[in-house]
């Protein structure tokens, strides 16, 4: 008996402690998760029954689906995606500090995912970014799934990194803004500082955020798909001006209507075409010069369509 | 002493006027029809008159039918009676250095030059209303205009620079090749019968307007295609009428030679030693229907090109309507812009 009530107590104890311990473990989830380094680690599987992983408002259908299936599947609450291996332990959770802080203060998602992905064209990481938001949990608003997202791409071939706004972050940043983050933070990513990159990062998202809505943006709103909208006022100032242009234009016009009289400066009517006889005709190379210049091929701004049908922005990227 | 002459019917006696449509002279009372040369004999019909100076500008004459005075100035060759509106042509005014060597007989009659009148309102919602009326159209005159033609060789050498642009990408790079050229042109060309107007009465930019006369019905000169027309004398010399012209020639020769340069994204002048030589020049008198119109106080000259049809001449603008029209452009296109800029919104936005 006496062997039966301790292996109870045993028992209880044990079952109390794994509780604790499980209990622990769901708390560190929320607040301070755990991160992982490798895909295999960070990624789930994304299956029918799990509606391959796709939790917003979002269709699946044959154009998307491909997409979705090559989308990683990550675990939406850790913010800090290294698929790349470019980033420590300790980096990640000093960056997923710094996202929280963001996220506290704006009630907008704060990303930073890094991947060493081949590519051709900038526009491909536009696309890589849109689907990696859409398609997986981001977004803390859930009207909007507002947030931003940093991609850094460490192809040693040519470097990238652009930013990415989605919802209402989408209304905070206009072109100038946009140039002004991704070139104060060039310095430090491109040379590999990751944490000083991401807290400047940080820090002049949340000073634009504090600063407001781009005036730029002041007339418009988020639509349920994602994308920028402009609410109707009456352009009077336009409408004036073209008026003023168009009325002016129709009087030069009437008025000229009227005055038929013109002075004769030529004589061309009055040429004997086959008279025309030419003793010299030569055309001589002198020199030749070329000039080229490199266009991103994602320009920022302005909100697109990514193939969930969402709608995002981006800065335009930086290589390096 | 001057001669006049009065073109009559060969058939009655009766005064006989050029028909442009006919294309002869026709008589209004037995309806005789005569050619121009079959009117030539006229000439031995001349009735010799006194000239007498009225003041520097203006000279009477007498009316060969009516024996009334008839006025003019130094300038006018043909002319009517206002007493009893026969023609009289002052023939030492056409003849010698004043000789025209062709002449274009009308071929638009005045009812054609009218109607072209009247069809000035059509298009134009600024032309006053009372701009065009009956009383303005009546004033119609056919006058032969006394016309200096040049034939002109322009010759010479013309040099000029020029680029070749071609733009491409590859990838993310867009690339733009200049190439850089010279071109000489050395050569020559020849300018037909550019006319110029020879009379100071006339504006010159509406002569130059109603250019160009065909010159296929350019006939030798008769007396006899006068009669029923004013006509002029020149008083601007072949010299000076040269200058024009040859101005007009060079323009066009320099032209030609630099649309030569084919093929260039552009093309800049550097320097040229083109040069004219007069190669002929005729004396010629060309038909023109004028009428001067009054309107507010100011004179108003329209041409009609007599063998074309072209009709020339700057209208006065109706003030009132030129506001109206204004006000309703403004308003009607600002409606337009807002209505536009709310359907983009709603295309847009969907």
């Amino acid at each position: 008996m006496k062997k039966f009530k301790l292996f109870l107590v045993l028992f209880l104890a044990l079952f109390i402690n794994i509780n604790s311990i499980k209990a622990d473990l769901l708390t560190s989830d929320t607040t301070t998760p755990i991160i992982e380094n490798t895909v295999e680690e960070t990624t789930k599987e994304r299956t029918e029954e799990n509606n391959y992983g796709v939790n917003k408002d979002i269709k699946i259908n044959s154009n998307n689906l491909y997409n979705i299936k090559n989308t990683p599947y990550v675990d939406a609450s850790k913010k800090v995606y290294d698929f790349a291996n470019i980033l420590s332990e300790s980096e990640e959770q000093t960056i997923y500090s710094y996202s929280k802080e963001f996220m506290d203060a704006t009630g907008m998602e704060m990303i930073f995912v890094t991947v060493d992905m081949p590519y051709t064209y900038d526009s491909k990481h536009a696309t890589y970014a849109s689907d990696f938001y859409d398609y997986n949990d981001f977004g803390l608003d859930l009207e909007h799934y507002d947030g931003i997202l940093l991609l850094r791409n460490n192809y040693s071939y040519d470097r990238y990194y652009d930013m990415y706004t989605f919802g209402k972050a989408q209304l905070y940043f206009n072109q100038s803004r946009y140039d002004d983050v991704l070139d104060s933070i060039y310095s430090e990513i491109s040379n590999d500082r990751y944490l000083d990159g991401f807290k400047e990062f940080k820090d002049k998202c949340l000073n634009y955020y504090n600063q407001g809505i781009s005036s730029k943006y002041k007339n418009a709103y988020i639509d349920e798909n994602g994308f920028i909208k402009y609410n109707y006022s009456v352009p009077y100032v336009l409408g004036l001006g073209i008026a003023a242009v168009s009325t002016l234009i129709t009087m030069l016009i009437l008025v000229n209507k009227n005055k038929m009289i013109k002075r004769a400066t030529k004589a061309a009517e009055y040429m004997d075409k086959k008279s025309v006889n030419y003793s010299v005709k030569n055309d001589r190379f002198i020199t030749s010069r070329t000039t080229s210049y490199t266009v991103s091929s994602s320009s920022g701004g302005g909100s697109r369509g990514g193939s969930s049908g969402r709608g995002f922005s981006s800065g335009g990227g930086r290589h390096g | 002493m001057s001669k006049v002459i009065d073109n009559k019917c060969l058939a009655c006696n009766a005064p006989i006027k050029f028909n442009p449509e006919l294309g002869k002279f026709k008589c209004e009372y037995c309806k005789s029809e005569f050619t121009a040369e079959q009117l030539k004999d006229m000439e031995n019909k001349k009735i010799s008159t006194d000239e007498e100076a009225v003041d520097d500008k203006y000279v009477t004459y007498n009316c060969p039918d009516c024996g009334a005075n008839i006025i003019t100035d130094e300038e006018t060759a043909a002319t009517f009676c206002i007493y009893c509106g026969n023609s009289s042509i002052i023939k030492n005014r056409l003849t010698g250095k004043f000789a025209p060597s062709k002449i274009i007989p009308f071929k638009k009659t005045k009812e054609d030059a009218i109607k072209a009148f009247k069809g000035l309102k059509k298009g134009r919602p600024l032309v006053p209303k009372s701009f065009i009326s009956e009383k303005n159209i009546e004033k119609i005159t056919g006058v032969y205009i006394p016309f200096w033609l040049f034939d002109i060789m322009v010759d010479g050498t013309i040099e000029a620079k020029g680029t070749k642009v071609k733009h491409w990408s590859s990838g993310n790079t867009r690339y733009t090749k200049t190439d850089y050229y010279e071109m000489t042109r050395t050569g020559s060309m020849e300018f037909d019968r550019i006319p110029v107007d020879g009379s100071t009465k006339f504006n010159d930019e509406i002569m130059n307007t109603i250019e160009p006369f065909d010159y296929k019905d350019l006939v030798d000169y008769n007396h006899a295609y006068l009669s029923g027309f004013l006509a002029e004398k020149y008083n601007v010399d072949e010299k000076e009428s040269f200058e024009f012209a040859k101005n007009r020639a060079l323009s066009s020769g320099k032209d030609t030679m630099m649309n030569d340069m084919i093929g260039y994204s552009s093309k800049t002048e550097k320097s040229n030693t083109l040069k004219t030589t007069e190669q002929k020049t005729e004396y010629v008198l060309l038909p023109v229907w004028m009428v001067n119109v009054k309107y507010n106080d100011k004179f108003y000259l329209f041409a009609m090109n007599g063998q074309t049809g072209e009709f020339v001449g700057d209208i006065p603008l109706d003030k009132k309507k030129a506001v109206i029209a204004g006000i309703l452009s403004f308003v009607i296109t600002f409606i337009i812009a807002i209505i536009v800029s709310y359907i983009i919104y709603k295309v847009g936005n969907n």
